[in-house]
């Protein structure tokens, strides 16, 4: 760790503080992340070793960030593992922030949507074709290079091999804004569909510049769904009421998707429902999205 | 991540169920990415004493831990591909040794297999203590990069099976199983690292095709050439060196199947090494047989 000199703290991890700091020999940026994963007698857990190397292993494509080196610390003879990631100036959440609030609010504009979603489904695309689930999509967890227009997927991998945890180690509640029904139905089947809505979610969120389903509990983030895309039945998504936490609801009907991004194009309003869609079956796949109309005015030769 | 993320020689990838991963883009991704995955000899300074040594301690290692076949071929492959990135001092020998104990706790863990080998190190008369292993796992993890799902012959069998038909359950299982025993051999051969792991596997079905199943060979092979992942002319001499290992040993298929084409053809029942050429043919005749065998399959497999 003697090889880089923290800077500043840039964000708060589930796990620890992520800090921006500096290699002295080179002067390249990077940003530094504790990871609760401990060495212990046996050498490095076997855990961690899987889980680095499957970070590694993504991180090959330029839109997952990419992991640099791996550096363990001893503290109280314990030796901790720290990941050493490429520095991005400000993460999505941030930038659409800036763009609510501040000194000077102003929508996004339409280009940058579409080339920021076409690099996320670039990246989901790719962790997908590797087998790996994202599974914690949100804003926060995508990084964006402001000057040269580029985002990149990070938190990828670490600490999810079964559950994502509820809370943070700061007692933070983790946000359910972007976790798709199925999941906050119980299901026990993940499929890439989980990626997918949450892919939706940050659509509609770029245009709206506010979360498209701010729920604070995982009742409330159901029934916010439910009122926007209708309450979902059987004939739509076979089997939703014999997943395990299904309950009887409210029965609403489905709302003009449009109206709630009024100022998305209607290529875009048709691939947003292809990703909103409830059966995570039919939920458009991040390589199909590439294809969307919606895409057609992209030059896709720069990705 | 829906599973553990064990690690499979058979899938890198990924440790999650096929039908959400539709193949061909996974498939894309390993041949994009398995010239990391390798250990080249020319231009690099592999050395070729210490891969001896580290090899023959690790298959020890399988053989006195009674260790699954596929640890000790991931040992062997960071091995490789840390000697085809560090020097190792000619004035310690003992690094070697530490070497191959700490690719095999590695490879051990990506595998999920419990490993004790304080009792094969005091066999050999060696022992390092938990402190040193974990120093050097880190040195190795370091050096390649922590890229420990290594994307080796393995990742691509099921692909390059598909080609095969027809595509019976017991066929496909005979030839994975013969294919599979040529790429454990094969590893031992310093001249299996000039090519790519997709290469390689292509070549050990090809030539375990040959073998096991010559009426539907010439399909598999015309087949598999036109695949546009696979560089023919490589593929050719893969076959060449791969044909070379397979038919050096004693293999009971072997002669049980070759009779259907050729004359039955007796080999010697003795196990050589496979370090290099055959040098211990029992008597003339039958080195003579072999010969001509060799030269045979180098034929069949020659791709036009
Ligand atoms: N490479 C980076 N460059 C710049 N900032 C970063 C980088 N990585 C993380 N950050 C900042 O730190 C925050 C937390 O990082 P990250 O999401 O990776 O941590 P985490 O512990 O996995 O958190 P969580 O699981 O709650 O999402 C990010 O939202 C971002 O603002
Ligand atoms: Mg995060």
């Amino acid at each position: 760790m003697e090889k880089y000199e923290k800077l500043e703290k840039v964000g708060e991890g589930t796990y620890g503080k992520v800090y921006k700091a500096q290699d002295k020999a080179t002067g390249q940026l990077v940003a530094l992340k504790k990871t609760r994963l401990e060495m212990d007698e046996e050498g490095i857990p076997p855990t961690a070793l899987r889980e680095i190397s499957l970070l590694q292993m993504l991180s090959r494509s330029i839109y997952v960030v990419r992991l640099l080196d791996v550096e363990h610390v001893d503290k109280n003879g314990k030796p901790l593992l720290y990941l050493v990631f490429e520095y991005l100036d400000t993460d999505l959440k941030k930038f659409v922030d800036s763009h609510r609030k501040g000194p000077n609010p102003r929508p996004l504009p339409p280009s940058v949507i579409q080339s920021f979603l076409y690099q996320l489904c670039k990246g989901v695309a790719h962790c997908h074709s590797h087998g790996v689930l994202h599974r914690d999509l949100k804003p926060q967890n995508l990084l964006v290079d402001k000057e040269k227009g580029i985002l990149k997927i990070a938190d990828l991998g670490l600490g999810r091999t079964f559950t994502i945890p509820l809370k943070s180690y700061t007692h933070e509640i983790v946000t359910l804004w972007y976790r798709a029904p199925e999941v906050l139905l119980g299901t026990t089947h993940y499929s890439t569909g989980v990626d997918m809505w949450s892919v939706g979610c940050i659509f509609a969120e770029m245009v709206r510049r506010q979360a498209l389903f701010p729920g604070d509990s995982e009742l409330q983030q159901l029934l916010h769904i439910f009122r926007l895309l209708g309450t979902p039945t059987e004939e739509q998504w076979p089997g939703v009421s014999s997943l395990r936490d299904w309950h009887e609801y409210p029965q609403w009907k489905p709302q003009i998707l449009a109206r709630a991004v009024p100022t998305l194009e209607p290529e875009g309003v048709d691939l947003l429902l292809k990703m909103l869609q409830y059966n995570p079956a039919n939920r458009i796949s991040a390589k199909a999205a590439m294809e969307h109309p919606y895409f057609d005015g992209l030059d896709k030769s720069q990705f | 991540m829906a599973s553990s993320l064990l690690f499979d020689l058979e899938n890198p990838l990924t440790s999650a169920d096929e039908e959400q991963h539709p193949f061909s883009d996974s498939i894309a991704a390993l041949f994009a990415a398995e010239s990391d995955h390798m250990s080249p000899i020319a231009g690099g300074h592999l050395d070729l004493s210490a891969r001896r040594d580290a090899v023959s301690l690790i298959l020890q290692a399988q053989f006195s831990c009674n260790l699954d076949p596929s640890v000790a071929y991931l040992a062997i492959n960071y091995v490789d591909r840390f000697l085809s990135k560090r020097q190792i001092p000619s004035d310690k020998p003992w690094v070697v040794r530490l070497l191959s104990i700490s690719c095999l706790s590695i490879a051990s863990k990506m595998k999920k297999t419990d490993l004790f080998l304080t009792d094969f190190q005091r066999e050999e008369g060696f022992i390092f203590d938990a402190k040193t292993i974990r120093r050097m796992e880190l040195l190795v993890l370091g050096a390649l990069d922590w890229r420990m799902r290594s994307i080796t012959p393995f990742s691509f069998l099921p692909f390059f099976l598909s080609f095969f038909s027809p595509a019976q359950p017991p066929l496909l299982h005979a030839l994975k199983a013969r294919a599979s025993r040529i790429l454990f051999k094969a590893q031992n051969e310093i001249k299996m690292l000039e090519f790519k792991p997709s290469v390689i596997a292509a070549a050990a079905l090809l030539s375990a095709a040959h073998e096991l199943f010559p009426i539907q060979f010439a399909s598999f092979r015309s087949a598999m050439s036109s695949c546009e992942f696979v560089n023919k002319e490589k593929l050719g001499e893969c076959c060449n060196a791969v044909g070379d290992v397979a038919m050096d040993g004693c293999d009971s298929t072997f002669e049980m199947v070759s009779s259907s084409n050729t004359p039955v053809t007796v080999l010697g029942r003795h196990c050589s090494s496979s370090e290099s050429e055959r040098t211990v043919g029992s008597s003339s005749d039958d080195h003579d047989l072999k010969k001509r065998r060799i030269s045979e399959l180098r034929g069949a497999l020659r791709l036009s």
